[in-house]
C-alpha cells in the first residue's frame, strides 16, 4: 500500500450525492404540499423557495459530482475540465440563492407577523364582533319575542275593549279638550241621531238644557268626573233622550286636563215606562176616588132630581118657582150626567161586548160628526186598512171613544184644518192601532201628563168638564187597550215635525177573527 | 393584507438569475482563480445566513415546534458543512499531482505520508455524511411543518 485510498470517499460522494438529491427534492415536495395547503402563509412561501434554491443547490452539487466521479474515471477528464466551471458557477449561484432566501425570510417573516399580528388582532375584534353581535342578537331575539308577545297580548286586549266598545248598547265616547269627540261608537252615534262621523261632533252642543251643560262641565273640572248624571240630549234628529251619563276627564302627566271620557245609557224607554206606570197608578188612584164620589153623589142627586120633579107638578109652569125648579132639575141632570161619565171612566158601568169593526164604527161616528166638522172648514181625511180584524168592545162605548177624539181635534182646530183617520193592523203585537190626528195647535210638552186627568182642562171655566179624555181613557183601558199622544206629529218616513196633535189607540184584535175584505 | 406565495412565480427569477450568471461568465475579464474566491465567500455568505436563520428562529416564541428543531438541526449540520467544504477546497489547492497516485482512476490514493493537510482533505471528501443528515433533517423538518399544518386545517 503506497498511500491511503480515496474510494470510500468516491463511493460516499456517488451515494451521498444521491442521497441529498432525493431528500432535497422530498422537502421540496413537503414544501410545495405547505404551500398548497397554506397558501397565505408566508412562512410555507419562504421554505419552499428554500427548499426550491437548495434542490437546485443539490442537483446542481450531485450531478455535478457523479458526472466529474464518472469522466474522470473513464479518462475524459477534458471534457470535465470544461464541465467543470459550469458545474461550479451553478454551485455558487444557488448557494447564493439559498442565502438569499434566508435574507429574504429575514424581512419577510417580520412584515408577515406585522400583518399577522395585525390579522390576529383584527381577528380577536372580529371574534369580540361576532361576540357582541351574538349577544346582540340574543338580546334582540329576547325583545322581539317579548315585543311580539306583548303586542300579541295588546292586540287581545284591544280588541276585548274594541269589540266591548262596538258592540255595547250604551253610548261610549272621548272628547278632546273643546269636547269635540274623538271617538264615538255606532250606539252614541244612533243616539245622538248621526249616521256618520265624517264632521267634528261637538257633545255639549246635544245637550238639551244649558244647566245641563254647565253642570257637567263644572263637575268635571272640579271633581275629575260626573256620575249618574240624569240629563237629555236632543238627537240630530230632534228626538229627546233620557240619558244616564258618567264620565272622567283625562289629565296629562302635568295634571291638565286633556279631555274625558264617558259613558252615557239611554233611559227613555224605561223612563217612559216609569211615567205610564205612574201614569196608571195615578188613574187607577183617582178612578177609584171618582166612583166613590160618584156613588155617593147619584143617590142624593136622585133624590134631589126625583123631589124637584115631584115639586114641579105642584106649581104652575107660568109662575117662578116653577121656573127655579126647572133650573134645578137642568143642574141636577148636569150633575148626574158628570156622574155618570166618572162612573164611565171609572168602569162602573155596565157594558155589551161583541165583535166590533173599528172601520165601520168610525165611519157611523163620521156620518153623524163629518157634516159639523165640514161647516167648521174641517177635512176629514179617511185612511182605512182595507183588511181589519175586528175587535171586541162595547160598539156604544167606542162610538163615544170617536167621538171625543173628534170633539177634541175640532176643539184644537178652531180656524178649521184636517183631521187624519188611520185604521191599521199591527202586525207585530197583534193589535188593532186607530190614529186621528189633526193639524190644530200642539199640546204643550207640561201637560201632555195631565191631558187624561178628570177634570183637567185647558178651556175656559164653564167652557168643558175636563172629563172627555179621561172617559176615552177610561173605555180604551177597559178594552184592554191603551192610548197615546204625540204632539207636535212627526212623519215616520221624512221624520220631519208637523204642526197638529195625533191620539194612538190600539185595541187587541179578536181572536180568530175573520179579516175583512172589504175595500173602504 | 394577502401573503399568497405562488411556486411559479419564481421560475422567471430564476431563469433570469442564471442569464444573468452566464452573461457574468461571458464578460468575465479575471482569471479562474476568481471562481474559487467566489465559491468560497458563497459558502461563507451561506454560513452566515444560516446563522443568521439559526438564531432567529431559535429566538423567535412562536416558532417552537419540532419542524423549527429540525430546521435548526439543518442549520447547524449545514453551518458545518460549509465549513468543511471551505477547508475541503483550500486544502485541495495546497495539494499537488504529486500527493495523488493513480490519479483519476478507481484506485486513486494519497500519497504517504499522510500529513495533516492530506487528513484534512481526506476528511473533507466525506462531506456527504454530514450534508446528508443535515438534508434529512431538513426533510423531517418539512415533513413535521406538512403534518402539523394538515392537522390544523383539519
Amino acid at each position: 500500500m503506497n498511500g491511503l485510498s480515496l474510494a470510500p470517499t468516491v463511493i460516499v460522494d456517488l451515494a451521498g450525492s444521491g442521497v441529498v438529491i432525493f431528500l432535497s427534492f422530498t422537502s421540496l415536495l413537503y414544501a410545495n404540499l405547505l404551500v398548497r395547503l397554506q397558501p397565505k402563509n408566508f412562512i410555507w412561501g419562504f421554505l419552499f423557495y428554500f427548499c426550491f434554491a437548495m434542490a437546485a443547490f443539490s442537483i446542481s452539487r450531485g450531478i455535478g459530482h457523479i458526472l466529474r466521479i464518472f469522466l474522470v474515471l473513464r479518462g475524459e477528464e477534458d471534457i470535465w475540465q470544461q464541465v467543470s466551471p459550469w458545474s461550479g458557477g451553478f454551485n455558487t449561484v444557488f448557494m447564493i440563492s439559498v442565502s438569499s432566501a434566508i435574507i429574504y425570510y429575514h424581512k419577510g417573516l417580520e412584515a408577515y407577523k406585522a400583518v399577522r399580528s395585525e390579522a390576529e388582532k383584527l381577528a380577536r375584534a372580529n371574534r369580540k364582533l361576532a361576540e357582541s353581535a351574538d349577544e346582540l342578537q340574543k338580546v334582540n331575539t329576547y325583545l322581539e319575542d317579548m315585543v311580539e308577545e306583548r303586542t300579541r297580548e295588546l292586540s287581545k286586549s284591544e280588541k276585548k275593549f274594541r269589540h266591548f266598545f262596538e258592540n255595547s248598547k250604551d253610548m261610549v265616547y272621548f272628547c278632546d279638550i273643546n269636547r269635540n269627540i274623538t271617538d264615538i261608537n255606532q250606539s252614541g252615534l244612533n243616539m245622538l241621531g248621526v249616521d256618520y262621523p265624517a264632521e267634528q261632533i261637538n257633545l255639549l252642543s246635544y245637550f238639551k238644557n244649558d244647566s245641563e251643560v254647565n253642570r257637567y262641565i263644572f263637575e268635571l273640572r272640579e271633581n275629575g268626573f260626573v256620575s249618574d248624571f240624569e240629563m237629555e240630549i236632543k238627537g240630530r234628529d230632534g228626538s229627546v233622550r233620557h240619558i244616564l251619563l258618567s264620565a272622567n276627564a283625562i289629565f296629562d302627566q302635568n295634571g291638565n286636563m286633556t279631555g274625558c271620557e264617558g259613558i252615557a245609557k239611554d233611559m227613555t224607554r224605561l223612563r217612559t215606562m216609569t211615567e205610564q206606570l205612574i201614569r196608571q197608578e195615578k188613574m187607577a188612584s183617582v178612578g177609584q176616588m171618582a166612583a166613590g164620589v160618584a156613588h155617593e153623589i147619584n143617590t142624593p142627586l136622585g133624590v134631589i132630581l126625583g123631589y124637584t120633579q115631584l115639586m114641579m107638578d105642584d106649581f104652575d109652569k107660568n109662575s117662578e118657582v116653577y121656573a127655579n125648579l126647572q133650573i134645578i132639575e137642568r143642574q141636577s141632570k148636569a150633575c148626574r150626567k158628570i156622574v155618570a161619565d166618572l162612573l164611565k171612566f171609572s168602569r162602573q158601568t155596565d157594558s155589551a161586548r161583541a165583535e166590533v169593526d173599528l172601520n165601520e164604527l168610525i165611519e157611523e161616528v163620521l156620518t153623524v160628526s163629518e157634516h159639523n166638522l165640514n161647516i167648521n172648514h174641517i177635512q176629514v181625511v179617511r185612511r182605512f186598512a182595507p183588511i181589519l180584524p175586528r175587535i171586541i168592545g162595547d160598539a156604544e162605548r167606542l162610538r163615544q171613544v170617536i167621538i171625543n177624539l173628534f170633539n177634541n181635534s175640532h176643539q184644537a182646530m178652531a180656524d178649521g184644518g184636517e183631521i187624519h183617520i188611520t185604521t191599521r193592523m199591527d202586525s207585530s203585537s197583534g193589535e188593532i192601532v186607530a190614529s186621528v190626528r189633526d193639524t190644530g195647535t200642539e199640546i204643550a210638552e207640561e201637560i201632555k201628563p195631565k191631558i187624561f186627568d178628570p177634570f183637567f182642562t185647558t178651556k175656559e171655566v164653564g167652557q168643558g168638564t175636563g172629563l172627555g179624555l179621561s172617559v176615552t181613557y177610561g173605555i180604551i183601558r177597559d178594552h184592554g187597550g191603551n192610548i197615546s199622544v204625540e204632539s207636535p206629529v212627526q212623519d215616520p218616513q221624512t221624520g220631519q215635525y208637523t204642526q197638529g196633535t195625533a191620539f194612538y189607540i190600539r185595541f187587541p184584535a179578536a181572536v180568530g177573527q175573520k179579516f175583512i175584505n172589504e175595500e173602504k | 393584507m394577502k401573503c399568497t406565495f405562488r411556486p411559479l412565480s419564481i421560475l422567471p427569477l430564476t431563469f433570469l438569475q442564471l442569464m444573468q450568471s452566464a452573461d457574468a461568465w461571458a464578460l468575465q475579464p479575471h482569471g479562474g482563480g476568481e471562481g474559487l474566491y467566489v465559491h468560497q465567500m458563497a459558502h461563507f455568505f451561506f454560513m452566515v445566513t444560516l446563522t443568521y436563520l439559526y438564531l432567529h428562529t431559535r429566538r423567535t416564541q412562536d416558532l417552537v415546534s419540532r419542524g423549527w428543531r429540525y430546521l435548526r438541526i439543518f442549520c447547524v449540520l449545514f453551518f458545518f458543512w460549509n465549513l468543511i467544504a471551505i477547508v475541503g477546497h483550500e486544502t485541495a489547492q495546497h495539494l499537488s499531482h504529486d500527493d495523488f497516485i493513480d490519479a483519476g482512476t478507481w484506485s486513486e490514493q494519497l500519497a504517504l505520508p499522510l500529513t495533516f493537510l492530506k487528513l484534512v482533505y481526506y476528511i473533507s471528501k466525506m462531506d456527504h455524511l454530514i450534508s446528508v443528515p443535515a438534508l434529512l433533517a431538513l426533510f423531517f423538518s418539512l415533513r413535521s411543518f406538512y403534518l402539523e399544518a394538515r392537522e390544523e386545517e383539519a
